[in-house]
């Protein structure tokens, strides 16, 4: 869900600026389920999230130090109202007795989202740079999709007592 | 030039997870950044409510005022200072029920206001109670064995009352209603945007984010023409059984606002106004 950036058009340094701001809305949004979860004392997945706002932060640095490299104080062009959603969690996944299984397959939903971004924009790109930046970052993606498939393998099976049964259920119906 | 988050206050929102109104002030965000007024020239009164909370995080001057009461103080801000970009937040119970009567007003008098609604069809602040436009045969805790009452239709009520602009969004595509929120932010006139944000904690399971995404049709998509009141009213027929999102109606030629008629006529009566050390005199009794 982006709007005013032809990927047809883009530059590599542009492409870079967009990479960057992706990680950083990602982060962002990681960091307002934070919020949203201390709110509510889920401890577990607090962390979770503040694990995944460090793992975002991470992309974006070294996103920036290679925009550094390659292209210096080149002014951007990108800015954040272009994107909306390419690889942040979805605010309507989130519950306040949301398990880290739960937290998982959100994280894991969002690396999905991001991948199919990249394969979509990457139908359009012509510059040939571009294009290896862009299959860079769609397998990047891939690659954080099974990390994290690895982790919600590990995690023993859910409780009996689901979070589902002592939540506020839904009243209308 | 703006950000959106310039506009992003310091104040964390205090929804459940899950809640509708997340994506809404986002798309508040980016809306306000691309019409790029500066947060001090913006006042934004709420109600109360869930989404009466909005104001509180941005970076505008905000009002969380008393319930069903915002659009009378919004008129008031801006009568006072016509050059403040005013907007109007609060959810269906308190723009249609316990503020339901200023709506016809506001429309008439033509301002130039933005009144954005988060429409959750339920009021979710005090547990989940029927609302205006909660659906017949919703079973809540004030009708357990389900409404017996049609609910209203916001979008036919405002184009009724003859609002110049009229549209509506949700926050499941936060691009569009980014969009729809800054068309209506430069409509010079009355703008009224219907969101249908859902109550993640007491609304039905079949009128989440998802659902939405899956189900709601764009209103370009359908070729409407938004110029067409009669063919908005027709669409807006549907508000129940369809999520239609954009801009139902758009009147091309906006009439007058009520600030400017009052300018020119301040502006046409200034030769004949009293000097102030002359205004008390006409209270005085001969």
């Amino acid at each position: 869900m982006t709007r005013a950036i032809d990927f047809r058009q883009i530059s590599l340094c542009d492409a870079v600026d967009f990479a960057i701001l992706v990680e950083e809305e990602a982060k962002e949004r990681y960091a307002e389920l934070v919020d949203q979860m201390k709110l509510h004392h889920n401890e577990e997945v607090t962390r979770f999230f503040e694990r995944m706002v460090q793992v975002e932060m991470g992309h974006e640095s070294i996103l920036a130090s290679r925009r550094r490299t390659l292209f210096r104080d080149q002014p951007r062009k990108v800015t954040r109202e272009m994107i909306f959603d390419v690889e942040a969690p979805a605010y309507d996944d989130a519950r306040s007795t949301m398990t880290v299984r739960h937290a998982l397959e959100m994280a894991c939903t969002a690396e999905k989202k991001a991948h199919e971004f990249f394969e979509k924009a990457l139908k359009e790109i012509r510059d040939p740079e571009v294009c290896d930046f862009f299959t860079q970052l769609r397998d990047e993606e891939l690659e954080h999709l099974r990390l994290v498939e690895a982790q919600i393998a590990k995690l023993p099976p859910e409780p009996v007592i689901s979070a589902a049964d002592v939540e506020d259920e839904p009243v209308g119906h | 030039m703006f950000q959106a988050k310039d506009f992003k206050s310091d104040l964390k929102p205090i929804w459940c997870p899950g809640c509708g109104d997340f994506g809404v002030v986002q798309a508040i965000y980016r809306a306000l950044a691309s019409v790029g007024r500066p947060p001090h020239e913006i006042a934004f009164v709420s109600g109360i409510g869930c989404s009466s909370r909005i104001p509180g995080y941005t970076t505008a001057y905000g009002f969380n005022s008393v319930h069903g009461r915002a659009i009378p103080i919004a008129q008031g801000i801006k009568l006072a200072n016509p050059s403040l970009l005013v907007l109007v937040a609060g959810g269906d119970g308190d723009g249609f029920s316990i503020g339901g009567g200023h709506v016809a007003h506001v429309v008439r008098r033509n301002l130039d206001i933005t009144y954005i609604v988060m429409d959750n069809q339920i009021y979710g602040l005090t547990k989940g109670q029927l609302s205006p436009t909660s659906p017949r045969g919703l079973k809540t805790v004030t009708s357990m064995y389900g409404s017996v009452e049609a609910p209203m239709n916001p979008l036919l009520n405002v184009l009724a009352y003859g609002a110049p602009f009229v549209a509506q969004g949700t926050p499941a595509d936060m691009t569009g209603l980014s969009q729809i929120v800054e068309e209506a932010i430069r409509y010079p006139g009355f703008a009224f945007v219907n969101v249908r944000s859902p109550c993640v904690t007491y609304g039905t399971e079949a009128d989440q984010i998802k659902e939405h995404r899956a189900r709601m049709k764009p209103l370009q998509s359908l070729g409407h023409d938004s110029t067409d009141r009669l063919a908005a009213m027709g669409l807006a027929q549907h508000y129940c059984t369809e999520l239609h999102t954009g801009v139902f109606y758009r009147n091309p030629t906006p009439p007058p606002t009520m600030e400017g008629q009052l300018q020119e006529r301040q502006r046409g009566l200034a030769d004949k106004a009293l000097p102030r050390h002359k205004i008390l005199d006409i209270f005085v009794q001969k």
